[in-house]
């Protein structure tokens, strides 16, 4: 073949690309071919090999992580294999997942700076592209802000500045919008819009999310086993459910049944006994900051309630009040009736069970079977009833066959899975379930929905904080709709609805 | 000395970072060769007015010292005793005080007494001093200084990438203890060994995460083109103005008067 004479393109043709210590290849007989100035996005389950062939395109593969590597890459017209990393970085800019980690300025000015500095520019090139970078991402003035304490999604963004101050001809992001809330994602969006319509840039997306490929991408490659399964325009993928179903991809088909699940829903597990009940709470933080202002809830047994609104509108810490990791500044919470003033974490936890968003923040037992038996340790129970509760717990999550695996080779669904059953076998009457789809590929996602739609029937309360408007619309019993520290609705979804469509349909 | 930058704009906050070392070295050696510690009490006020003037919050300050407190007091009880009573010049300071045992043995004298207490001082010294210079200037000025020294940029930024992850390894502790905590853990309660016991579910998740993240700020930082050059271009250079200049001179002057003074046998014990 004739390498490819286009700046701004992408071409690739793996015969097969193996981890070092894989038990298998990633990646197997994969091409792509991508023209300068199209905006693709790239789908497939977790696993599929999406970050991995990401990691092609700008020489990481094979020169950070070597592994067996058969195959050519070019990207804007240079051979990989050839060029270093950082070489590359001048012409491929690359956002990986975790924004965290790719900020490296104490203050934003500083961070920006720091891929052009490493090129070596001159001081006042390097001051001009910081500037056109956080103008580009809607971040101008905040130069001297400091970056521990930006939010989730100006940190995305500021990842992304940092990356376009290099410019460079192709813009590869994977799973930039994951983590972020709806109005968070769509800015992430149309600031890529505006850089190729500006800028020409091409860019590759990856992601799980199907309204957004629609919505934005020019072209869908999806990837199953490592090569890619297909390839094409959007509105040809999400509306063959054939297809969708094949590749673990939402289908946007389904949406019709949504209206009949809403009536569908009945709510015979809830009775009348009030569970959870907040009375006039309010929560400041230590540097005298308000997250909540007089917040009054009374939550039945058995219902299940989704708590949505924007990250940092008081979601989560209307949460951490009902088992105690947070102390109301005023007001009373009661969990069964009981003021928890003088609760302890560890008391509430028989009571209300707390799955956190990222497994890996809890587990670090060295078997699955022990992990689940930490939480029971601070319990007193019988051998025989404890030990019936971990296999309760295992099989009610689907891992039974895992127990004495080491919970760090699970897959990331099954290591969430397992968080959720630690919690479980506590058998707490309340369970907050924090966020779990976010970031998850739709398989995932449809195993949680329906872990919790079981647990529900069980008879739990259950408290999902969420972003994902599907899982609340179909699944809630109620939507609690936080907006700067306030609640701002409290309904049942479709009168929800309503309302809000009242609203815009007022303004 | 452990106080971060606090920017408050003073007039110290201005001076260049090497003025500021000059004038830190300034006040550290005329704590050294003077013994009186009347003169060391002098520098510990005039090092405390000038964290004051700069409206560092003194409480934390405080909470540096209070945990060094038992040292200073068995510093000044040690040389109390040991200190040879005949080394001091004046009559005075030769005066035993007590003694602990009869004979004249583990005599405790008033010129030991005043040395501690100089002892004591010039730790004082060197702490406030220190203080001054990390709380009115940010980091990078420091990194500079540094690099003008002609340390390698890499570790600059290794010093630099460790402190803007201070936040994030505390945010990343708390939430690993928060989720350990709704599992009903009770960190760091009970007795020794069960306390110790009880951080192994903190410490593990934080290793391991620690352990994800290093691989990914490695390649974050490729690509980033970290390397890509021999050398990197500073956003910024530390700079002297005139008014740095005219307090280097004033401090040189200090040093000398302090040089004659000492060799006219005042401040000595």
């Amino acid at each position: 073949m004739t390498a490819p004479t286009e700046r701004g393109s992408i071409f690739a043709d793996i015969l097969r690309y193996r981890y070092e210590n894989g038990m298998s290849d990633t990646l197997n007989k994969l091409k792509l071919n991508v023209a300068r100035g199209e905006f693709v996005g790239l789908m497939g389950r977790t696993g599929s090999g999406k970050t991995t062939s990401l990691m092609l395109l700008n020489g990481l593969i094979p020169h950070f992580f070597e592994g067996e590597f058969e195959g050519e890459v070019y990207a804007n017209t240079m051979n990989t294999s050839r060029y270093r990393v950082q070489t590359m970085a001048r012409f491929v800019g690359l956002v990986m997942q975790d924004p965290e980690t790719q900020i490296f300025g104490i203050t934003v000015e500083k961070d920006v700076a720091f891929g052009p500095s490493n090129l070596g520019y001159s001081k006042e090139k390097i001051l001009g592209l910081v500037k056109t970078s956080l103008k580009a991402v809607g971040l101008q003035g905040y130069e001297n802000r400091l970056t521990a304490e930006l939010s989730g999604g100006e940190k995305q963004r500021l990842t992304i500045a940092g990356v376009l101050a290099m410019e460079p001809e192709i813009l590869i992001l994977d799973e930039p919008t994951s983590e972020l809330d709806p109005a968070g994602k769509v800015e992430i969006y149309q600031l890529l819009i505006e850089l190729r319509k500006s800028q020409q840039v091409t860019i590759l997306i990856s992601g799980h999310d199907s309204e957004e490929m629609l919505h934005y991408t020019d072209r869908i490659l999806v990837l199953d086993n490592g090569s890619i399964a297909w390839d094409g325009k959007p509105e040809n993928l999400f509306y063959n459910t054939t297809i969708t179903e094949k590749y673990g991809i939402r289908s946007l088909e389904a949406d019709g049944i949504k209206q009949k699940n809403i009536i569908k829903k009945d709510r015979k597990n809830t009775d009348t006994n009030i569970v959870i009940e907040s009375r006039n709470l309010s929560f400041k933080y230590q540097n005298g900051y308000p997250a909540l202002h007089n917040i009054n809830v009374k939550i039945n047994n058995g219902e299940f309630v989704a708590l949505i609104g924007k990250n940092g509108a008081g979601k989560t810490t209307f949460s951490k009040h009902l088992n105690g990791l947070l102390r109301p500044s005023e007001g009373q919470i009661l969990i069964n009736g009981r003021d928890i003033k003088d609760m302890t974490t560890a008391e509430l936890s028989k009571d209300v069970g707390y799955v956190f968003q990222n497994p890996d923040h809890q587990i670090f037992a060295a078997t699955v079977r022990e992990e689940i038996e930490y939480g029971l340790k601070n319990q007193s129970l019988s051998d025989d009833v404890r030990e019936k509760r971990i296999l309760d717990a295992l099989e009610f999550v689907g891992l039974e066959k895992f127990k004495e695996r080491h919970p760090f080779t699970l897959g990331k669904g099954e290591r969430q899975k397992l968080a959720v059953a630690t919690i479980l076998a506590m058998e707490p009457g309340i369970l907050v379930i924090d966020e779990p789809t976010t970031g998850q590929d739709w398989d995932n996602t449809q195993k949680m929905i329906l872990m919790m739609e079981n647990l529900h029937r069980k008879g739990h309360t259950i408290l999902a904080i969420t972003h994902n408007m599907r899982l609340a619309e179909e699944y809630a019993d109620r939507i609690i709709v936080f907006s700067e520290g306030k609640i701002l609705h409290d309904s049942v979804p479709i009168e929800l609805i309503k309302n809000i469509q009242g609203e815009i349909n007022a303004n | 000395m452990l106080i971060e930058y606090y920017p408050s704009g003073s007039y110290i906050h201005k001076l260049d970072v090497r003025t500021k070392c000059l004038g830190f070295l300034t006040l550290t050696l005329i704590s050294f060769i003077f013994y009186s510690p009347v003169i060391n009490l002098l520098l510990v006020l005039f090092s405390w007015f000038l964290l004051f003037s700069m409206s560092t919050p003194l409480s934390r300050v405080k909470q540096i010292l209070k945990p060094l407190m038992p040292i200073f007091v068995i510093m000044l009880v040690i040389t109390g005793f040991t200190y040879p009573s005949v080394n001091f010049h004046s009559e005075q300071h030769r005066k035993i005080l007590f003694t602990l045992l009869p004979g004249g043995l583990l005599a405790f004298s008033l010129g030991g007494l005043l040395y501690g207490l100089t002892l004591v001082l010039r730790i004082f010294v060197m702490i406030l001093a220190s203080t001054v210079i990390t709380v009115s200037t940010p980091i990078e000025d420091i990194l500079q200084l540094l690099k003008k020294l002609k340390m390698p940029h890499q570790l600059a930024f290794v010093i630099a990438t460790g402190i803007r992850f201070i936040p994030t390894m505390q945010k990343k502790s708390e939430m690993i203890q928060e989720a350990q905590r709704a599992r009903g853990s009770e960190i760091g309660k009970g007795g020794i060994v069960k306390s110790i016991k009880s951080y192994i579910p903190v410490l593990i998740p934080m290793i391991v995460d620690s352990l994800r993240m290093s691989d990914n700020l490695a390649i974050a930082m490729l690509n980033r083109g970290f390397g890509a050059m021999k050398t990197t271009t500073d956003l910024y250079e530390i700079r002297m103005f005139p008014r740095d200049h005219i307090i280097c001179a004033v401090l040189v002057l200090i040093i000398i008067a302090a040089l004659w003074a000492r060799s006219q046998n005042i401040g000595a014990l």
